[in-house]
């Protein structure tokens, strides 16, 4: 997807739940209408994530493959 | 028959990798995430073990084996392990699947685990037990389905009360049914098992991990126990010790194949030490306890046992608590 991310937040490599964590800390700051472009490697939190997000206002607009086992996801603060 | 741990430990090392099952985020997730999708999966397995291994039990396939009811032993211990499993980032079967992922936090909580609970259970931490007091018993004239030593009994719902474990078990049944289907269900969009089919995929796995090791159903704390002491010790591997290794290899293929297969390293160094620290509150916690997440919640909740219940318990408080200080607090 070809957005311009206003932020960028890279969680590979990091337990469970810290990528879950961090993007929800994160969007709780950003302004509506920025975008966050999360790294990601762990699955499970790839796909909990898109639910995740929406009780802090966000929402995932695109979940990239950008290689093994590594995605990037676009999300947008609402 | 060894081998046989070994086959039943790949398949669950294949469904938990596919399931994503773990009882440590299945456990926050619904406090602190407003998500049920993991505790669904968990209670689908535990519905179909309750009737399953009662079936197979009355027909005399095997005996039930509830685990020793040390009361304190579940309380003190389950709440260590509680917090153990958050800074470890995963449950015992959580690090140990992970391992087959690549994740280098697992390798070391996973070990740091099994070091302690080795310790616990004939090691040098060995005197820690006496703490805690000897297990609290059920004399059974007629023990039935239950497996009774000397006409002991670990005790269980149903035969502290001496009502029929069926009566017991079918009310068991419907509760979880009724929570399953009767709640909403958090939306996920899943590349592999859902939290229906995982769940049936779960509860299979564990009938026929009671099948064929006979004395209990699935577990992973007395197989990283057997496990190290085999490889430096010289102790014979048993059944369990190899459905851990296999735990490990059944995740290996399964992430292989659907391309999940990575080496994860944190950058932060403090993580290493963190995930240390939680392998070895996990190792004493479930050590003490006579079982962890799988012994006492997968397995040990479908027996209706006194000593998981609480266990259970116990796990949950001292994972919402170390959740709660360490990613919640304002």
């Amino acid at each position: 997807m070809d957005v311009k991310p206003n932020y960028t937040l890279d969680v590979r490599g990091e337990v469970c739940p810290v990528p879950d964590v961090e993007t929800k800390r994160k969007l709780k700051t950003m302004q509506s209408g920025e975008i966050l472009e999360v790294l990601i490697d762990y699955p499970l939190s790839k796909e909990r994530i898109p639910q995740g997000v929406k009780e802090v206002g966000g929402e995932v607009l695109a979940i990239e493959e950008i290689g093994p086992s590594e995605w990037r996801i676009l999300i947008k603060k609402l | 028959m060894i081998w046989q741990g070994l086959i039943v430990g790949i398949l669950f090392g294949v469904v938990l990798q596919r399931s994503r099952m773990c009882f440590n985020s299945a456990i926050r997730d619904i406090k602190f995430n407003k998500d049920n999708y993991l505790a669904k999966m968990a209670a689908v397995a535990i519905l179909l073990e309750t009737l399953g291994f009662h079936l197979v039990a009355s027909l005399g396939w095997i005996k039930l084996n509830p685990l020793p009811f040390i009361p304190l032993a579940q309380i003190i211990g389950g709440f260590l392990f509680g917090m153990g499993m958050v800074l470890a980032g995963g449950c015992a079967s959580g690090v140990t699947y992970r391992i087959g992922e690549g994740y280098i936090t697992a390798i070391l909580a996973g070990l740091s685990f099994g070091v302690t609970a080795a310790a616990v259970r004939g090691g040098v931490l060995n005197f820690v037990n006496s703490w805690f007091g000897s297990p609290i018993t059920v004399t059974m004239q007629d023990p039935g389905i239950y497996n009774a030593v000397e006409g002991k009994v670990s005790p269980t719902i149903a035969n502290v009360f001496g009502i029929n474990p069926w009566i017991v078990a079918i009310i068991f049944a419907i509760l979880l049914a009724v929570y399953i289907w009767g709640t909403k269900t958090t939306e996920r969009q899943v590349s592999g098992l859902n939290w229906l089919t995982g769940g049936i995929a779960l509860g299979v796995v564990g009938i026929l991990g009671y099948l064929s090791q006979k004395t209990y159903a699935l577990g992973i704390t007395g197989g990283w126990v057997n496990l190290l002491k085999g490889t430096v010790a010289g102790v014979p591997y048993n059944w369990i010790g190899m459905e851990v290794l296999g735990i490990i290899i059944g995740a290996f293929i399964s992430a292989v194949a659907s391309k999940e297969f990575k080496l994860r390293v944190p950058k932060d160094p403090k993580t290493y030490l963190q995930v240390i620290l939680g392998g070895i509150l996990m190792g004493f916690g479930a050590g003490v306890a006579a079982g962890c997440n799988i012994g006492h919640i997968l397995s040990g909740l479908p027996h209706l046992a006194l000593s998981s219940i609480l266990a259970t318990i116990f796990f949950v408080l001292g994972n919402w608590f170390m959740y709660w200080y360490l990613y919640a607090r304002k």
